[in-house]
């Protein structure tokens, strides 16, 4: 234990100030979801009252709405398949980026990065007449394809940092004792990589799952995403809905942060990530 | 270096499927974008008038800047504050850890809209934290909504899973046994951190550095909903100048000259972890 | 550490599974083939009490009324998302295909826009009987290729409990909001009406408005705005929180109730609809200023693309009856789109205070620059 044993070399002080600073980042954290929960069960809340008038009328005017479930059902469904879909196509690209040689890696490897700095305001005319050709105006497809884009970038570069996180040493003890490389992939490299792979594909749903602007070209008027419906009820109706969509909002969300939480033990995220 | 072709064309093989998605959908697109900007102008005036006009007119210059400096200080903000997090999670074995491990990732799951929401309710005046000390007596408040420091807060609350992530993950592959040596030569806490943890993390580093910077760059929603009204950061002023100034032109020039200022931070990273990869080689 | 290897493959069974799952039941979405009834999407522009009064009143009443159609509302909020509408339409005529949306109910400016690519169908007494009952000063507006349903006044909102003498007069209110700095706002307008109606009518103190309500467009006239610029940037230090113009009508209602602020442009009928809903305090007063402050008309266009064109005249002409502007007066507290001489007199007699005069709204282009240069000028460093 001789990292520990370095940290608590300062151990009084530490204990002091971390007990301050863990207080300050709770509080930091969950304050504004407290007072957004607060907000969800408030008839009205007006100034200077510190609690709002329990009220649960904003909970039947948002579930009466059709277009919530209706939006929910489409965000639900449309988020796993595209992050499904970019993990199918962008794993073995990442697995080829680090460790294949092969002319113009590293500029690939740069356009990746590059291509999703560019605003998506400039692209969604292009994208839209695009799509009329194909015929993937507001189709399912479509609209998955709109989230795969901002997949893109946590799926390539994750992984293929966590790849190249892999002794090689492994890989090739592997090899000569008489594994083929595929054998090699999926029983050695494979589960090392594993956390790093859950981690990538979480940040790449969440970026699926986020996607407004181009959505709502895309996916009007029969395939709306809950991000496009949300915008509109945060902005324009009473803080009760909001608060109330919100919470509705955070449970499926909550729901994968409950299973996945063992993948994301900073314990988990070890396992060779060594760059 | 065993690279013969056999491996040259099995790389280019698995790397095609996401690089047409990539071509089709966002290279082409993209520099059809930039084509316009150098060509929808009047007749006689100079290849790069738009890029000029822009550049020219003082309130976009200062979006530009804003812009930059908005996004310097939430990254910086959200790296002293990750870090020290990272370091804390990595290195010490008390029961806090496991709560602490939970609470920071809960921003992640929470969509960005809902974060700006929030964020305003909980920091406006008169709103969550305002009322709570206009009742115990303090009837002032500092201005924290609707500003750089809005988007600021607002931004390092999303950002801090994320850099916690990654620059925990670099943490992890630090042997136990390099901090014990250095302990052993006499180097105290920090010093260690200087010499041993922020050298051998650096990729990590670099990385959550990179990635965080062109995401708060480009965003939108939040500083849509919780920023000012002038200067605003340059996502929002182009979505004005397409939706409200009708000036599709200026807009999409905007969209090229951010890019091109995220390309460059990009292209740091890149040299950055070329420089490394051909040293480990 | 080395995961299991039963651990990992049901991990990875998991996420497959529930992928799989999540797309087949994706592929099956319930109802969307329907043969019998025509769907008409109706793409709507506006804030939410204008969702509701369309998801509500106007689409059921006509649903019934014309069983043969169903109407499906989008909403768009502030209008968000309407350069992609307009982006798609225009892509859908340039591809020569047909496109969703079949009513759309925007600013003028895309209306105005659109006009050179022939994406609206040109609105007469032929297509639309009921035409013939609005003025046809509002159809000249847009060259008749869009028609006025509802229409809405801006207003002074104030809360009594603080003001005791509310402003009468555009000076009136310059004078108060100087006298009482922090208390006062307007939205951004880029965001919302509200804000605008402050800003035109700055505009207006200095400048005729007729030169710019009509369809002519010269950047030079805009040298006449300059007073008014220099009026509203030395009212900044006098805004809530030092010059803070909050996002949309809906934040400065939100304003105004957690007495933030006194004093705030509203519009007419989002007031009405929140002091009936408990979300103002009930000492907050409407009034309009004389001069008054910018009223307009929403208008809806038909794109040419549409797939159900005569579904779409149906509802136009639907919509300029006694019945559907019956609905409109009363569901948003807003002037009906028709002349007023031919709503029911029950309705004529009940709202005679509410149909005041508002002052009109400048064209699209100008509209736009003068959005640009509030920016410029008064928001930024000048």
């Amino acid at each position: 234990m001789s990292g520990s044993q370095w940290f608590q070399a300062v151990r009084v002080l530490r204990k002091t100030i971390g007990l301050g600073a863990l207080l300050a980042l709770a509080a930091f954290i969950l304050g504004p979801l407290l007072s957004l929960l607060m907000w969800a069960v408030a008839g009205t809340w007006l100034f200077p009252a510190l609690i709002p008038e329990f009220s649960l009328k904003w909970w039947f005017y948002v579930l009466g709405q059709e277009d919530v479930v209706k939006s929910i059902r489409m965000s639900v469904e449309s988020a796993p398949v595209a992050t499904a879909l970019s993990a199918l196509i962008c794993i073995p690209a990442a697995y080829a980026f680090a460790r294949l040689e092969f002319p113009g890696r590293r500029v690939v490897l740069l356009s990746f990065l590059s291509a999703n700095a560019f605003p998506k305001i400039g692209l969604y005319v292009s994208i839209a007449t695009l799509f009329y050709r194909l015929n993937l105006m507001d189709t399912f497809a479509g609209v998955v394809m709109i989230q795969l884009i901002n997949t893109l970038l946590f799926m390539i570069w994750i992984p293929t940092g966590t790849f190249r996180g892999i002794n090689r040493n492994l890989e090739e003890a592997a090899r000569d004792a008489g594994a083929g490389p595929l054998r090699t992939f999926f029983q050695i490299t494979l589960p090392i990589a594993l956390p790093g792979l859950i981690v990538a594909a979480l940040f790449a749903f969440i970026a699926a799952f986020d996607e407004a602007q181009g959505s709502l070209i895309v996916g009007t008027p029969n395939h709306i995403t809950m991000p496009v419906l949300m915008y509109g009820l945060v902005l324009g109706y009473p803080q009760p809905v909001g608060a109330v969509f919100s919470v509705l909002l955070a449970l499926p969300s909550l729901v994968l942060l409950l299973l996945m939480q063992r993948y994301l033990r900073a314990g988990y995220l070890a396992a060779g990530y060594n760059l | 270096m065993r690279a013969g072709w056999k491996q040259g064309a099995l790389g280019l093989a698995l790397v095609l499927p996401p690089l047409c998605v990539l071509l089709f959908l966002v290279v082409i697109p993209a520099i059809t974008a930039v084509v316009t900007t150098l060509t929808a102008r009047a007749a006689g005036t100079s290849l790069f008038s738009n890029y000029a006009e822009v550049l020219g007119t003082r309130g976009l210059r200062a979006d530009i800047t804003y812009t930059v400096v908005v996004t310097l200080v939430a990254v910086s903000v959200t790296f002293l504050l990750s870090y020290p997090l990272a370091l804390y999670l990595r290195f010490t074995r008390s029961r806090a850890v496991g709560f602490l491990g939970v609470l920071f990732m809960v921003p992640l799951f929470v969509p960005v809209v809902i974060t700006s929401y929030a964020m305003i309710n909980f920091l406006v005046n008169h709103g969550f934290v305002s009322t709570i000390l206009y009742r115990l007596g303090i009837q002032t408040f500092p201005r924290l909504m609707y500003n750089a420091t809005g988007i600021v807060l607002t931004q390092v609350w999303a950002s801090i899973p994320f850099a916690v992530l990654i620059l925990g993950s670099g943490l992890q592959a630090i042997d136990d046994a390099l901090i014990d040596s250095a302990r052993d030569v006499g180097a105290g806490a920090l010093r260690t951190f200087f010499a041993v943890i922020l050298p051998l993390n650096m990729t990590s580093t670099m990385i959550t550095l990179t990635l965080l910077f062109i995401g708060i760059f480009g965003s939108f929603t939040i500083p849509f909903l919780v920023g000012g009204n002038a200067p605003q950061m340059l996502g929002v002023t182009m979505t004005a100048y397409l939706t409200q100034y009708l000036r599709r032109t200026e807009s999409v020039t905007m969209a090229v000259i951010a890019f091109l200022i995220a390309a460059i931070v990009g292209a740091v990273y890149i040299a950055s972890v070329s420089r490394r990869e051909r040293g480990t080689r | 550490m080395i995961m299991k290897h039963a651990t990992r493959a049901r991990a990875v069974a998991l996420i497959v599974g529930i992928a799989v799952l999540a797309f087949l039941v994706g592929v099956n979405p319930g109802g969307a083939g329907a043969q019998a009834p025509v769907t008409l999407n109706v793409y709507i522009s506006g804030d939410t009490n204008i969702f509701d009064l369309w998801q509500k009143m106007l689409l059921p009443a006509f649903q019934k009324r014309y069983p043969q159609y169903k109407a499906n509302m989008v909403p768009l909020l502030h209008g968000e998302g309407s350069q992609g509408v307009f982006d798609k339409i225009l892509a859908a005529k340039q591809s020569g295909r047909q496109t969703d949306v079949d009513l759309w109910e925007t600013q003028p400016s895309f209306v105005t826009q659109g006009i050179p690519d022939a994406l609206w169908v040109k609105l007469g007494p032929n297509l639309i009987p009921n035409l013939s009952h609005v003025l046809q000063q509002k159809l000249d507006a847009t060259q008749s290729y869009s028609m006025p349903y509802r229409g809405s006044s801006v207003v002074i909102a104030y809360n009594s409990a603080f003001v005791k003498t509310p402003p009468k007069t555009f000076d009136d209110l310059v004078a108060w909001i100087k006298a009482n700095p922090g208390k006062f706002t307007y939205c951004d307008p880029n965001t919302g009406g509200s804000g605008q109606a402050f800003m035109v009518a700055a505009v207006y103190k200095y400048a005729s408005n007729a030169q710019f309500i009509g369809s002519s467009y010269d950047p030079k006239a805009e040298s006449s705005w300059d007073a008014a610029w220099q009026l509203l940037k030395s009212l900044e230090p006098a805004m809530y929180n030092g010059g803070a113009h909050p996002n949309g009508n809906v934040a400065v209602l939100q304003l105004l109730a957690q007495q933030n602020i006194y004093i705030a442009p509203v519009w007419s009928d989002m007031g009405t609809d929140y002091l009936s809903r408990g979300l103002l305090p009930k000492t907050v007063k409407l009034e309009q200023l004389s001069p008054p402050l910018f009223g307009g008309d929403s208008t809806v266009t038909a794109p040419a693309s549409s797939a159900h064109l005569e579904g779409t005249f149906l509802l136009l002409n639907w919509l300029l009856t006694p019945d559907a502007q019956t609905l409109v007066v009363n569901g948003v507290s807003g002037y009906p789109g028709v002349d007023w001489q031919y709503m029911p007199a029950s309705v004529r007699s009940k709202f005679a205070d509410v149909a005041k005069p508002y002052a009109p709204l400048p064209n699209s282009q100008y509209f736009a620059d003068m959005l640009r240069l509030w920016h410029e000028r008064v928001a930024g460093g000048g």
